[in-house]
Order: C-alpha cells, then structure tokens, then sequence
C-alpha cells in the first residue's frame, strides 16, 4: 500500500509518497549515511522511486515518471519524540496526542512528472479515493486534482492572456535593473475576475498544509503562502493546458529536458519581436532569448496593453448591473389596447466582492457619505474612479451604458422590451465574461424564460387489433398542438401574441419569451392540420422529453389517450401498474415491495422495455429477479434467460435458484470443463437459466450470441459502466426479448455511467454517446444545468427502480434483523489446495486412533476452513492477497456496495490471521482506514477503537474483529451489516457477535452475511445444522467437539469437495 | 557634392529594407480606425504636403519606422530611409499651460462620460468640443502648433519621414489617448488625478493588487507575506472542505477571446500575422482542451506513449 502525495514546484509536479514499511534496502542505506552527517533522517515511511514508480502504473492509461526525475527533498513534518506523524492510521497508528508536535525536515524520494503526466495523474484523480486498490491519493494530491480541475475551468471560460515574464520574476516586481540583462519567457496566465478571485481565495484557504511542506534545503520550514504556491501551480496548468491544445502532447515535446532548457534549435530567426512573442506562445518552449533592454521594454508594453484587466481584479466592489422589471401585463395591454408604463430599468450597483448580497446602488456611491461612505473607506477604495473606470469599459461592452454617462452621475438606464430581451440574451453574458456582476429577474433561466411556448403532440391510440397484443412497433399517427405552461393555445391568442411583435412580453403575470420564428412555426401547424406518425416506442421515447418539435419550439410532452396514455402515465410513475401475484411455482413468499419490484420488472417486460433494479443490498433483487424469470418462462415457450454475473456470486445464484425456483433448470457456463459451440447451443436451449461471468461474455461471445435468449440479464452491472470495455460490448450486442440490469450501487447519481447500462437496456434511447455527452454529460457536469439533469432523470427514471432499505414509507415490512447466507466460490487454487488437505487427511485418518484421530479431524477442520478463508492465511507465507480467495473477492464487492451508501459494517473471522489480511487488503482497496480488533489489543486501545467506531463520523467505516476478542461485551450499533467471514458452528456465539451490532440503540435493520463456500465442508456442516436444528443447538453447544465423533466414513463424506463451480 | 549630385543622389532614393519594423495596422485606405487617430492625421493631411504624405504612408506600412518615443510634447522616431545610419525625427507640439488644463478640466466634469471614457482607455467623442468650448484645441490647430524637424537631407517640412512618424503615432492614439494629452502636456496619471476630483488612492497599482506569486528570487520572498506550516498533525495533513458547485458553470464561451478583445490592438504591432485574429482561433482551440481538463477527461491513452 501506498499514500501518494504531491507538491508543486517550478512548473512541475514532485510526486512522493508515504508506505507502511520501510520499502527498500537502499533507503536504510540512505538511513545510515544521514545519521553521520546533518541533522535530517530519512522519513521512515517515505516510499522509494520503485514504490512511485509502480503505483503510478495503475492510472488510467499509465503515467511514466520521468526517466531521470528521482531527486531527493526535505518534506518538514509534525514531529513528536523523534518520530514523523504519518498522514493515515493507514501508515502507522497515530500517537495519543499531537500537542507537542513540531515541525521537523525528513528526507524524502520523489519523482518528478512532466506537465503532460502531472494533468493524466490529476485527472485519474477526480472523484476517486484511490487509483488502484493499495494506491491512496493523498489529501494533497486530491487537492491539486481539484486545482488542475479550476485552472481546467479557467481554460475553458477563456479566463487568461498572453504575457511575458521576466525569467524568475515576480509578478509583484516592477521594472527593475536586473530585468536589463536576463531571459524572458512568454506565459498564458490565468485571469481571476470577480466569482474566480473568491475561488482562488476558496481554493486556496482550503489547501492542505502538506501541499507547500517541501524544501531543497534543510534551513528553515517552508512559509510560502498558500496563495501563492496556489497561483503558480494554476498559472503553470493554464500555461500548459493552452500551449498543449496548440502543439498536441504527444510527442513528448513537454519533457522536462524540453520545457526547462533550451534543446530545440529555432526554426528561423524572427522580423519582430512579436512575431518572436506569437511563435513562443504556440510551442512548447516558452523561452525569449534576444536583446535584453528590447525585450524589457516589450515586456513594459505587454504589460501596459493588459493594465485595463489587470487593474480590475482584486478590488474589494465590482460593478454590478441589475435588470429591473416593469409591473405591467403585455397581453391586457394589447387587449385594451390602453398604454402603460413599459419602461425596464438597468441599476448600476457596487457589489462587494466578499459579500455578494452587500450591493451599494451607484447613484448612493457617487455622493457617498455616512454610512455607505464608512463601507468604502473601511476598505480603502475609492468609489468614483472605481465607477468612472469600470462604466468607461462597460461602454465600450454596450452602448446604452455609453448613451447613460452623459449625466455626472449616472445610476443607469431605462430600455424597453427589446431592449430587456437584447439585454438578457447577449448583453449579460458579455458583460459577465468580461468580470462585471450581472442580476438578472428570477424567471430568466439563462437559456429563456421559464415560461415558453412549447409544442405537445397529440396521440390517439389505435384499437387493438385482432387479439395480437400490442407493442411497441405499432406506427401510430398524432398532431402537434401550441401550449404556453399548461395551456394550449387558441389560433386568436397565437395571432394575438404574434401581432405584439415583442420578444419579451407579460402573460397572465409571467414574463414569456417570444421568439418570432417560433410563432410562426405554431402558425404553420395551425395551418396544416396534418398529422406525422412514428412508433409508439420512438413516442414513448418523445414523450420522456427527448422528442424535438419543429420550428425549433421547446417539446413539452405527448398528450395521449387510450392504452398509450395509460402506458405513458404507468412510465411516468403517475398511474399504477398491475401487481401480479408471484408464480405459482415460486418457493417462498415475496416481501409486499418484492411483489411491487417483480410486477415492475414484469411491467417492463412485457413492453419489451428494459429495467435496471437498483435496491440496495439486501432487499432481495435475486428472488425478485427469479420471479420473474420462472413466470417468463412459462408463457415464453421455454427459452432460456442469460445471466452474466462477477464469478464470485456464480454460486450464490445457483443455490439461490434452486431455493426460490426449484423446477427451473439452471446451467453453469464456467471453468474450463464448460461446453462450447453447438454442443452449448444443444445443453442451454433445455435451460431456464444459464449463469455465466462478465469475462467468459467476451470471451465465449461468438456462440453466446447464437442463442435466441428470452432475456440477458446482467448482475452487478455496473461492470459494464465503462462502454468502452470488450464485456460492455458484448453485453451490448446481444439480443433478446428482454434485458434488465441489476445493481446495488447508485448508479443514477453518476452521469458518465448512465449511458452504458442503459443502452443495453434501451438501445438508442439516450441517443449516441457522442450525443449523450454533448446533451447530457457535458451540461450536468460542467455547466449544472438543472434542466438537463431534470430530462435526464425523466428519461431514465421509468426504467430504474431503487429502493432504499432505509427508506421506510416504501419498505415497511422489513425485518429489523435480515440473515442471509452468501456462497461464495473457490479459486482454482483454492479448490487444488483443498483437495490436498483432503488426500492428506484420508490417509492420516486410516491409521489414527483416539486422541490422535480427533487431533487430525480438529487440525484438517482447521486447514480447510483456512484454504476456504484465503490460501495465504492457509500457506502462512504474507504472500499476495489479491486474486486468490472467492470469499475476499465477494466480501470487497459487498463491502464497496455498503460503504457506497454510507453503510459501516462488523466483519467477524475465528482467526486472527485473517483479520490480519482482511484488515491490509481492506484498508488498501478502499484506501480508509479498517479497525483490527484482536486478543492482543490492551483494554484501553480497544475502548478507543470502540468509540471511534461509534462515534466518529469520519472514523473507520469497516471493523474487523475475531470472533473471540469481540465477540461479546462491545457496543457496535453503529454498524448496520454483520459479515461473518468463516462459521462458528456454534449458533449462539454467531448469534452473541451479530448482537454488538443488533442491539439496544440500533435503528437501523441489520443484515447479516454468513460465507461459505459452495461445495465444501462448511456447507456441509451448514445444512447439518440447519438440518438438525434441535439437535444443533445441544450438539453444537460444545463447539466443534461434536465432527470428531463421526465415523470415518461420514468424515470423508464432510470434507470431500463436491464438484461445483470453481473460480477460475 | 554639387547641387545637381545631390539630387542625383535624392531622386531615386529607395529605403533600405527594414526587418522588425513598426507596421501599420492599416493595410489599405485610412489610417487609425478611433475618430481621434483620424481627425490626428487629418490635421497633417490639411497641410497639403502632396506626394510625400503618399511615401509616408508606404515608409508606416513597409515597417521603416524602427521605433517612436513619446514624451510630454514631442515624440521621438528613428526611420531608416536610404542612408545606413537612420534619420531621427522629432514632432513637437505646443504644451496647454497649467491655468488651460484646469479650465479644461473643469469642463471634462460636467459628464461622467469624459472621465469614465478616458479610463478606460478611450476618446469621447465630443471631446473636441469641450476644448473648442473652453476657447482650446486638442488638436494642433495650424502649423504653428506643430513643430517637426528630420535629420534627412530633405529640405522640405513635413518630409516623408514625419509623414510616417505621423501616421503611425495616429495608429498609437487607437489604442492610447492619453498619449495625446501626453503630447500637449499631461501624463496619464495627472489627468486622472484630476478628473472627477479623483484624489489618488496609494493602492492603484495594478502589480500591487496582485498576489507575488513567484519565489524563486529571494529578495522578493524576503518581503512576501509568510503563512507558517502548522505543527499538528491533524491540521497539516488536511485542508478545509470545499462546497460542491466551486467551479459554477463551466461552458465553452460563444464569442472566442472576448478578454484580449476588451484590450484591443497591441501598441505598434509589428508581427506578420494579426494578433486578434491569431487570438480567436487559439482561444477557441485553448477551450476545448480547457473543458476536458476540468471534466477529469484528459488522461494519457496507451496510444500516446
């Protein structure tokens, strides 16, 4: 495991990192050499330039440090008795107390990255915690993600100018005398007007201290301003975002060697200096090398051209325009033909910069004295030039505000409608981008008025036909109709609207924005009474809001009658759908939600529209899922349904299956014995279900896709999130009746997701991915347009059901405690090892008598329940951990679903060594910290752990305890899952651990999951117990003691491994 | 050297070819595009100079003019004409006395227009007024304003290398009036100070306003603001938390390049390309990149390695 950290420095990102363990030999090397000569040490847990090295080869796409780019720095850290704090418990335990801290140098390795590798490092780091399981992004390291992100922004708004630096100057600088003899280099600096000034002041109170805690020397602690480490890191990020988008990354030509010296040769010698300037701006050499006192007198003219926007960051007021409304109401007006006052009205105000809502009106800052005097003085700023300055720029932006400077103290102007409506679509937005405040009226939505006219298509269904059911395929013919908000509009209201002639009139109390070609079109459709036709799936489509209507009007819905009304209204969650009772061959009784899930998915189904069933874990997608899957099969001719899930829940599903719906033929596609070709074709037409996993989809596509499904169905979907993957392709591409998608993560809160997992579900519904991005993706993510994440929700919403366990007006029946048992499967290794101890025990067992029988019967229990745990708990050897155990691989997945809706869990293991690699392979993966509580914690540490737990709304959101040291006695209500990783076959000491969690003060329902793993002893013994309830609870009682009484015979029986399925 | 040579010598003077000289703007037809450069040159077309006024114009637009220095009432110019060594021009222009300039002043006040106009970098249209007004002149009003020497062996006055000088100082005003003022007398600052009855505030500097952002020279550090590391573990490690919607709105703008816009020509522009439309396209490609940046989208493929 790995904590990546960063700091930025002369252009350039220094990667280093914190790890657990002292890494490599070298270091201790480095170690011995410090203690003989200064005072600085090397930081015990400082990662070497291999452990960097590796780490970064997990980011997307790979970052290669540079080759030469390992330097050695002073990272100054709080110190306590000679000991580094490290920055997690993930690292080393923290001290009681940190009062006595101070600051001390610690020698470091760090890596260098070139710009090109910097930004692809930062933007894996958007949004994630981790790159890769056991690579952690540091605080510091999120920070300058989310830095490089502002200066992103900055880039995209145009936000910077070209300029020229003195090499090594500062920006505070004047011309001096050393800036007669020196270089120069030409920059792209970002710009911080108004909202970006409070921004970068956001930004850079909240950097973490660690980002500036670098030196080069062991002299004193860095106290660079965060400001300022802030701003250089953004001007070179914009600097180097520009320059790239001119002369493309790609060959490497930002390399260090590159960017900090002079290699490349000039193509030509300039005619001018500003053609030198032009040129220097578009490559990736920034350097100007020439005549010095040319070159300082250019670098004078650059900077006097700028002076305009310069001199306008960074004052305490900004000028602030404010459109004002009249009162009266355009249509009575043009009805009663009567005049009234019409006239708008443009406000100047000061707008404070670090108070948005403090707004002084020009007209009282001009002769400002008392108390709006007292505002301007406190911040020594001068209100008239101020004004004078910023109205003298705004005029050049806008006429009116020129027309308006004729008075001496002019407060604004009057205008009228057009002139609002000119004002509102392109006067604000220029005077925005160019640093000046603008408040618009609350109806404007930056786009038009809220209010518009809107065209609706009308539909009426056509009668069914004959018996055959309907479908989505029918062609159905329908008319467009006018509406403003929810009324349709008359010809005469139209024509009255038309004659107004006004982009910008009052309806009813409510501005509308009336666009004259718009009107015409609704005209037209007056006019040509003619009706378009399509199908009702390209309708059911239109009327979810991705219809467009012609004459560029806003689409605002279908209105339907007949079964395509009751179809869209059933969509849109405004009319109910039939609830069917469950199939009569289903074993069990679904929960009342579970009927509603079920009828839902048969809803859908039945419309041949897909559905994507999203209740959180635990509420029971499996059965009703499998529900649906029997009563499909049933009407649908026989024809097997595809389920593809992660091959840790192969098991899970069979047993499910054979649970829930017993008379279903289920077939296992997996492992290398499977059958392929025409003889699969053969064995899974006789099927109902056939499992098989996301990587043998791919893999097994070509005869996979020769089947005619009845349906595809996906679990843990969101492995196909990223449609660029070979198994979301091949998931894609598959055909059938009907496809659903299950998944207990929040799928719809992540929009880049979104598209893959629908489209499988609904093809083409949310358009190309090109289209989906550029309509929705790009909106919602980087403009916050509530409007499209509004038609995103609508469009997507019918066909994704998520129900929240905690959500207790729709889940009320649920059990305040749910138990659930989760098979696992093994890997391949795994199942060899398992069959080693087997063989082992068989001939060890032949030849054992007493004592000595029933140490071999406890030791092999013993072995096999370790191989089932993990075979390096199994082998002892801290071998790797990842990739190994179908149990851990299960665990991890639950685990990331739990803690993605802000679940805390308990795991229980018997064996304090597993804990162990629980707890390092945990804490890696999810890069947070996982409590360990075993026999050897003292009372005191494990009160802490206890409290932590309970109490810290930060704290560690898994807990590892072993069954013995806390299984009893603790208060753990804050978890809200049990995991028991291996059984006790005593239920009552299972039953006592649940109970820290399940307990007084717990309010939430509990679930808990007891592993096992398919096809081994543990499920053998399990179904003993279960078998032998009443017996169990006396036999059990004892512990384990019991197994040693059976026969040889039966012990064979117990510990052979069926053969089932096995990972691969 | 007989009078004859000397025009042997003179008529078929041609420039020697100049590199990285100041170049017109204007490619064609007038120079200067604000009202205020035009009526500046109109003022020297009115004296009817004839063809010199015509090699004027090509010497501004072939960049023979190597550079211009203006000072309160004169601008200095090198032009290099056929002799190796340059000519030096020097265009002097009579100064208003201190008593016009409060006059003047006075006047400017009566509409925020004037003041705010100059401010921000332009010439209010009536201003010419307000001097006639006050019984003054912006402009030179006859020759007798106008002082103009030329170390080339012309005898005539304007010669051609005013002429150029001329032309292009009308360029210079496009984009800096107050060097018009500068000309009859008032720095920039001076009249700011005055109009309005602005009384300078000490901050106005706009390198002050910005933060030092640079600490690679240590006498700069020196007098930077420091802001300590603090000790405790559990400040250093982390920073504050940020609200979800910092970054606002983030689209690609419709108009490319409106902040260098708002600054308008660079001052004696000599570059072969022009740098607004140079700007608008680079700007545009910049955006692009900009947005994926922000979007987490510009990671290395295995392609570009």
């Amino acid at each position: 495991m790995i904590v990546l950290h960063a700091f930025h420095t002369d252009g350039q990102l220094l990667l280093w990192g914190e790890a657990p363990t002292p890494s490599s030999p070298d270091s201790s090397t480095w170690r011995r050499q410090k203690r003989r000569g200064n005072a600085a040490a090397f930081f015990p847990y400082g990662a070497d330039a291999i452990a960097l090295s590796a780490a970064l080869v997990h980011t997307a796409g790979g970052v290669v440090a540079h080759a030469d780019g390992q330097e050695t720095r002073f990272v100054w850290l709080p110190t306590v008795a000679g000991q580094p704090l490290a920055s997690s418990p993930l690292i080393a335990e923290p001290p009681e107390s940190d009062a006595h801290a101070t600051l001390a140098p610690w020698r470091v390795t760090t890596l260098w990255l070139a710009p090109p590798e910097a930004v692809s490092l930062l933007c894996s780091c958007v949004n994630s915690e981790t790159l890769a399981p056991g690579v952690i992004i540091g605080k510091d390291l999120a920070f300058w993600a989310m830095a490089m992100r502002f200066a992103g922004a900055l880039v995209a708004r145009q936000q910077f100018l070209p300029t020229v630096r003195h090499a090594g100057e500062s920006r505070a600088g004047s011309l001096t005398k050393r800036e007669k003899h020196g270089r120069y280099r030409t920059c792209w600096e970002p710009v911080f007007l108004g909202t970006d000034a409070t921004r970068l002041a956001q930004l850079a109170k909240a950097m973490p201290p660690v980002c500036r805690a670098l030196t080069r020397e062991v002299i004193a602690p860095p106290a660079t301003p965060a400001l300022t480490v802030l701003t250089m890191f953004l001007n070179a990020t914009v600097d180097y975002l520009v320059r790239s988008s001119l002369v493309g990354n790609a060959t490497g030509v930002f390399s260090r060697a590159s960017t900090k010296r002079q290699v490349r040769t000039r193509p030509q010698s300039f005619a001018s200096i500003h053609d030198h300037w032009l040129y220097t701006l578009r490559a990736a050499e920034e350097e100007m090398v020439g005549d010095a006192s040319s070159l300082a007198q250019f670098a004078e003219q650059v900077r006097e051209w700028q002076r305009p926007i310069t001199a306008s960051t960074a004052t305490p007021f900004r000028l602030c325009f404010r459109l004002e409304e009249p009162v009266a109401d355009d249509m009575e007006i043009a009805r009663s033909g009567r005049s009234a006052n019409t006239a708008w009205y443009v406000r100047y105000l000061l707008q404070a910069a670090d108070d948005p809502s403090l707004l002084v009106p020009a007209a009282d800052a001009w002769t400002a004295n008392g108390r709006t005097a007292a505002i301007f003085t406190k911040k020594g700023f001068n209100p008239r030039e101020y004004l004078l300055t910023s109205l003298g720029q705004a005029a050049g932006i806008s006429p009116r505000v020129e027309d308006s400077l004729r008075k001496s103290t002019p407060s604004g102007y009057t205008l009228d409608a057009s002139g609002a409506h000119e004002f509102l679509t392109e006067q604000a937005w220029l005077l925005e981008q160019a640093g000046f405040g603008v408040l618009l009226p609350a109806w404007w939505t930056g786009k038009g008025t809220k209010l518009r006219l809107t065209a609706r298509a009308t539909v009426r269904s056509p009668k069914m036909q004959g018996g055959s059911g309907l479908s989505l395929d029918q062609i159905v013919r329908f008319n467009w109709e006018v509406a403003l908000g929810d009324e349709t509009l008359s010809l005469p209201e139209l024509q009255t609207l038309a004659r107004l002639k006004a982009p910008l009139v009052k309806v009813r109390g409510q501005w509308v924005q009336l666009n004259a070609e718009e009107i015409q079109a609704a005209l037209d459709f007056w006019k040509r009474k003619t009706a378009d036709e399509m199908t009702v799936r390209a309708m059911v489509r239109m009327a979810l809001g991705a219809g467009t209507a012609p004459g560029g009007m806003p689409f605002a819905g279908v209105t339907a009658t007949g079964w395509i009304a009751d179809l869209l209204a059933q969509l849109d969650g405004q009319a109910a759908f039939e609830e069917l009772p469950q199939p009569a061959a289903f074993q069990g009784t679904l929960r009342p939600y579970q009927v509603r899930g079920y009828s839902w998915l048969a809803f859908l189904r039945h419309w041949g529209l897909g559905a994507c069933l999203a209740d959180d874990m635990g509420l029971g997608k499996t059965p009703q899922t499998l529900a649906l899957i029997q009563r499909d099969w049933q009407t649908n001719d026989k024809r097997p349904v595809l389920l593809i899930c992660p091959t840790s829940v192969v098991g899970n599903w069979q047993k499910e299956a054979a649970r829930f719906t017993p008379d279903l033929p289920v077939m296992v596609h997996h492992g290398l014995t499977r059958t392929k070709g025409a003889a699969f074709k053969r064995e899974a037409s006789k099927q109902a279900i056939v499992l098989s996993s996301y990587a043998l989809l791919h893999r097994d596509f070509e005869f996979l896709t020769d089947i005619p499904w009845a349906g595809v169905i996906l679990d843990e979907a969101q492995n196909i999130k990223n449609p660029e993957t070979k198994q979301a392709r091949a998931a894609r591409s598959l055909t059938a009746d009907y496809h659903i998608a299950l998944t207990g993560t929040p799928v719809e809160n992540n929009v880049g997701d979104l598209w893959s997992i629908l489209e499988f579900l609904n093809p083409s519904f949310l358009g190309t991915q090109a289209e989906f991005k550029r309509t929705f993706f790009v909106p919602i993510q980087a403009n916050h347009d509530p409007e499209a994440t509004e038609r995103l929700k609508r469009l997507t919403g019918p066909f994704i059901l998520r129900r929240l366990k905690t959500d207790k007006t729709i889940i009320s029946d649920l059990p305040e405690k749910m138990e659930m048992k989760v098979y696992c499967t093994l890997t391949k290794e795994q199942a060899s090892l398992y069959a080693a101890v087997v063989e082992e025990a068989t001939a060890a067992l032949e030849s054992a008598e007493g004592i000595q029988r029933k140490g071999v019967i406890l030791a092999t229990l013993s072995k096999l329940k370790q191989v089932c745990n993990h075979p390096a708990q199994f082998l002892g050897d801290n071998s790797a951990i990842s990739g190994r155990s179908g149990k851990l691989a299960r665990l991890t997945e639950m685990l990331e679903e739990a803690l993605s809706t802000g679940d805390r869990a308990l795991v229980f293991s018997q064996f304090a060594e597993m804990g162990e690699i629980l707890k390092r392979h945990l804490q890696g993966t999810f890069g947070r910290e996982v409590m360990f509580l075993h026999g050897a914690v003292p009372k005191k540490q494990r009160d802490r752990l206890v409290e932590r737990f309970q109490t810290d709304e930060d704290g560690p959101r898994i807990f590892v305890l072993s069954l013995k040291a806390g299984g009893t006695g603790l208060n753990l209500t804050a978890a809200n899952h049990v995991f028991h990783f291996d059984r006790w076959w005593n239920p009552a000491v299972e039953n006592q651990a649940t109970d820290r969690a399940f307990r007084i003060g717990q309010h939430k329902n509990v679930q808990v999951h007891k592993f096992l793993c398919v096809g081994t002893l543990e499920e053998k013994i399990d179904e003993m117990i279960a078998r032998k309830q009443e017996v169990a609870a006396k036999v059990v009682g004892t512990g384990e003691g019991w197994l040693t009484e059976l026969s040889t015979e039966e012990l064979k029986e117990l510990f052979a491994l069926r053969q089932e399925v096995v990972g691969e | 050297m007989s009078r004859w040579g000397y025009y042997d010598y003179f008529e078929p003077s041609r420039p020697r070819a100049v590199q990285g000289g100041i170049k017109a703007q204007s490619k064609r037809g007038t120079f200067g595009e604000s009202w205020w450069a035009k009526r500046w040159i109109a003022v020297l077309e009115s004296f009817h100079i004839g063809s010199r006024l015509e090699r004027g114009r090509s010497y501004a637009r072939r960049g023979q003019v190597l550079s211009i220095n203006i000072d309160k009432g004169t601008a200095k110019a090198k032009v290099q004409g056929s002799r190796p060594t340059p000519y030096a021009v020097t265009i002097t222009i009579k100064a208003l006395t201190t008593a016009d300039w409060k006059k003047l002043i006075q006047a400017l006040s009566s509409q925020a227009l004037f003041a705010a106009k100059l401010l921000a970098g332009e010439m209010p249209q009536d201003i010419e007024q307000v001097f006639t007004a006050v019984g003054l002149s912006l402009f030179p009003a006859a020759l007798q304003e106008l002082d103009t020497e030329c170390s080339c062996p012309d005898w005539s006055n304007p010669c051609k290398h005013i002429a150029a000088v001329y032309y292009l100082l009308g360029e210079e005003f496009d984009r800096d009036p107050f060097l018009l003022f500068l000309l009859r007398g008032r720095s920039r600052d001076e009249l700011v100070k005055h109009l309005g009855g602005i009384s300078p505030s000490p901050q106005r500097d706009d390198t002050a306003a910005r933060q030092d952002a640079g600490s690679a020279s240590s006498s700069l550090v020196a007098a930077a603001p420091t802001e300590p590391l603090p000790a405790e573990a559990s400040r250093f490690w982390r920073g504050a938390d940020l609200p979800d919607d910092l970054f606002g709105e983030v689209q690609i703008p419709p108009v490319s390049a409106a902040l260098p816009r708002r600054l308008g020509n660079f001052p004696f522009w000599r570059g072969a390309e022009r740098l607004p439309e140079v700007l608008e396209s680079l700007y545009r490609q910049a955006s692009q990149r900009g947005l994926e940046a922000f979007l987490g989208e510009l990671r290395k493929k295995d392609s570009d390695r």
